[in-house]
């Protein structure tokens, strides 16, 4: 299986008022294409930092990051910007949609970002929205919208460009437990019958039951999982 | 990122935060009003002297008694009444007829008068000029009637104000009119001229020189001295060549130099000059304190990008995360404040362009009094200065919202979606 992402090696330590705080140590993954990981562990144990550098949101201190073949901290900062806008959908604990702007709006954002025609990011939004279930809702604005509904219009928005994986962080935890199953599901369906990478980050044992692969992760070390 | 769409996103978070824009546009709106208004009161000044002085003819010099350094450079001090200092004489005038490049050479004997017309009283001044020359020189029109001809003695021109408000009952033409006590007869009534400039004003009543003698407006041992002297350059001449050589004639003449030269040489170009020189000190003075508003508004926008700045830290942090440049993101935060400063420009142009007109027509500078009466003078908002201040007002913007975006930029993507 070709490789998405592939840590080598990774270690991040925060300075901090002359005081080095170590927050992940020694890790080694990868994560093939057509995967559903999920990455666990306990609170403080490393997994946002983790994720933060999975997603090209953070440099690590050490080791190399490589996504799409390339390696991260090799790249300048616009091109760490496309890669983030094109290869990586980001979906967050608390949606982070934009709310003056309406559910389509907000799906249409990344294609806007990376420059694409009014025109065909209109009828691309529509498509995702009708995908999570949406459509109906695709003049809302967030504050109309549940928390179920907002986080299915933050799929929409992370699929937007096609990005080579989705990242998940947490993202059923604002959720009451039906909302969350349903993005679960749209997420599952979206790995089976799309084929699409999904890495999702929590800390709910009966998500990670849904997933091909766990990567445990304790104290900034991976303790079990990793390929 | 297509720039429309960093124009679109810009304007998207203006409009979502109305009230906010509108307090931090109030600033540049406060300023560029104050700057449109105060500064289109200077340039309607400028405006109206300068057509009142392009009504003169360009080939007008005036000769007048005392020295520049005298009047303390206002040089034209002669023109607002004339002093009664004996200097210019018929010998001077005889000098300057003969002078090539001349055309008309005439003068005017100035000096207080009463007016009595329909049994009230009135104070006014009188000029007592040459008949059949001064109107030739002076390029005053009349409204009605005639100018003064040589065969009537007692004939008056009267300005018009004399005509149709000094008195309960307007002067018309034919009138009988008391100068000091002798009775004329109202022959023309000259057209509004507002003029300062020249000393023909609208509160002035013309008479011959010969009369001017009769009634003495000027005491017995001036009656052979000028209050002004009128030149009018030929068409081909050049009126500063000219105006040169009547210098150099009269200082030798009166046995002065430059030093202690008692008379004032003005064309209509110096006083031009001149006033322009003082209206532009006037004009930049009030632009100046207005444009300390301008800017405090761009220290209120500057103020307000920071706070909007740091409220949507997050935001800033999403909007990486799905891929904005950093050069995006510094871009999208300059045209949201230089669109703030645009904004509050066009509005600010809106009310100082009404300030103005409304100060023109509560006639602060009094529009009505000039010879482009019925045209609103009073003040004038010219399209330089409108563009001018929009440019300003967006640079403004552009200027206090350079730092926050600047900060915005630069933010750390993960530090920004931790921010809570």
């Amino acid at each position: 299986m070709d490789s998405v992402i592939s840590l080598e090696n990774v270690g991040k330590v925060y300075r901090n008022g002359g005081v080095d705080t170590p927050a992940l140590s020694s890790i080694n993954l990868k994560i093939g294409k057509g995967d559903f990981a999920s990455i666990m562990g306990p609170s403080g144990s490393g997994k946002s930092t983790l994720l933060h550098i999975i997603g090209a949101l953070d440099k690590p201190s050490s080791g190399k990051v490589i996504i799409d073949g390339k390696e991260v901290s090799k790249l300048k900062e616009p091109e760490i910007a496309k890669l983030r806008g094109e290869k990586i959908g980001f979906v967050f604990q608390f949606f982070n949609l934009y709310p003056t702007l309406t559910a389509l709006e907000n799906v249409e954002l990344p294609m806007v970002i990376a420059g694409k025609e009014k025109k065909e990011r209109v009828k691309r939004a529509k498509e995702l929205l009708e995908m999570v279930g949406l459509k109906e809702k695709a003049n809302s604005f967030p504050s109309q919208l549940s928390g179920g509904q907002k986080q299915r219009v933050a799929i929409a928005r992370a699929l937007a460009n096609n990005p080579l994986f989705v990242l998940a962080d947490e993202p059923t935890g604002n959720l009451d437990s039906k909302s969350g199953k349903d993005i679960i599901d749209i997420l599952e369906n979206l790995n089976k019958k799309e084929g699409k990478t999904v890495v999702i980050i929590t800390h709910d044992q009966s998500i990670a039951s849904h997933s091909k692969h766990i990567i445990r992760i304790e104290d900034g070390r991976i303790v079990g999982g990793a390929k | 990122m297509r720039i429309e769409d960093i124009f679109r996103m810009s304007l998207n978070t203006i409009l979502s935060r109305k009230l906010r824009s509108g307090l931090t546009i109030l600033g540049i709106v406060m300023g560029v009003a104050a700057v449109i208004a105060l500064v289109s009161i200077g340039q309607g000044l400028q405006e109206s002297v300068n057509q009142q002085l392009s009504s003169l003819g360009g080939n007008l010099v005036l000769i007048t008694p005392g020295s520049e350094r005298a009047t303390q450079g206002f040089g034209f001090a002669g023109g607002f009444g004339g002093q009664n200092s004996k200097t210019l004489t018929d010998s001077d005038l005889r000098i300057i007829k003969i002078i090539p490049g001349i055309l008309y050479a005439t003068g005017v004997v100035s000096g207080s008068v009463s007016l009595e017309y329909n049994s009230q009283k009135s104070e006014s001044r009188a000029q007592g000029v040459e008949p059949g020359v001064w109107e030739l020189v002076q390029s005053v029109d009349l409204e009605s009637g005639r100018f003064l001809s040589k065969s009537d003695p007692n004939g008056v021109v009267i300005g018009n104000r004399v005509a149709h408000s000094l008195f309960k009952k307007e002067v018309g033409i034919n009138s009988q009119i008391k100068i000091n006590n002798k009775i004329f007869h109202v022959v023309g009534i000259l057209k509004s001229t507002g003029g300062f400039i020249g000393g023909s004003g609208d509160n002035s009543v013309i008479i011959s020189k010969t009369s001017a003698d009769d009634i003495n407006l000027v005491s017995s041992g001036e009656k052979d001295s000028y209050s002004t002297i009128y030149v009018k350059t030929t068409e081909g001449s050049d009126t500063e060549t000219v105006s040169g050589y009547i210098q150099d004639r009269l200082r030798s003449n009166h046995h002065v130099s430059e030093q202690n030269q008692d008379f004032t040489i003005n064309t209509s170009k110096t006083i031009q000059a001149r006033v322009g020189t003082i209206i532009g000190t006037i004009t930049l003075f009030l632009g100046g304190i207005a444009a300390i508003s301008l800017f405090v508004g761009g220290v209120g926008i500057a103020n307000t990008m920071f706070t909007s700045v740091m409220e949507r830290t997050k935001e800033i942090g999403v909007l990486k995360s799905l891929g904005m440049a950093n050069s995006d993101i510094l871009r999208m935060i300059l045209v949201e404040s230089a669109l703030l400063g645009l904004m509050g420009g066009a509005i600010g142009v809106f009310f100082g362009t009404l300030a103005s007109s409304i100060i023109s027509s509560i006639g602060g500078i009094s529009p009505a009094a000039g010879p482009l009466a019925g045209r609103a003078v009073g003040t004038y908002v010219s399209l330089e200065m409108v563009l001018f201040a929009l440019l300003f007002s967006v640079c403004v913007g552009a200027v206090s919202g350079l730092f926050p975006a600047r900060r915005a930029a630069n933010l750390q993507p993960v530090e920004a979606l931790r921010y809570e």
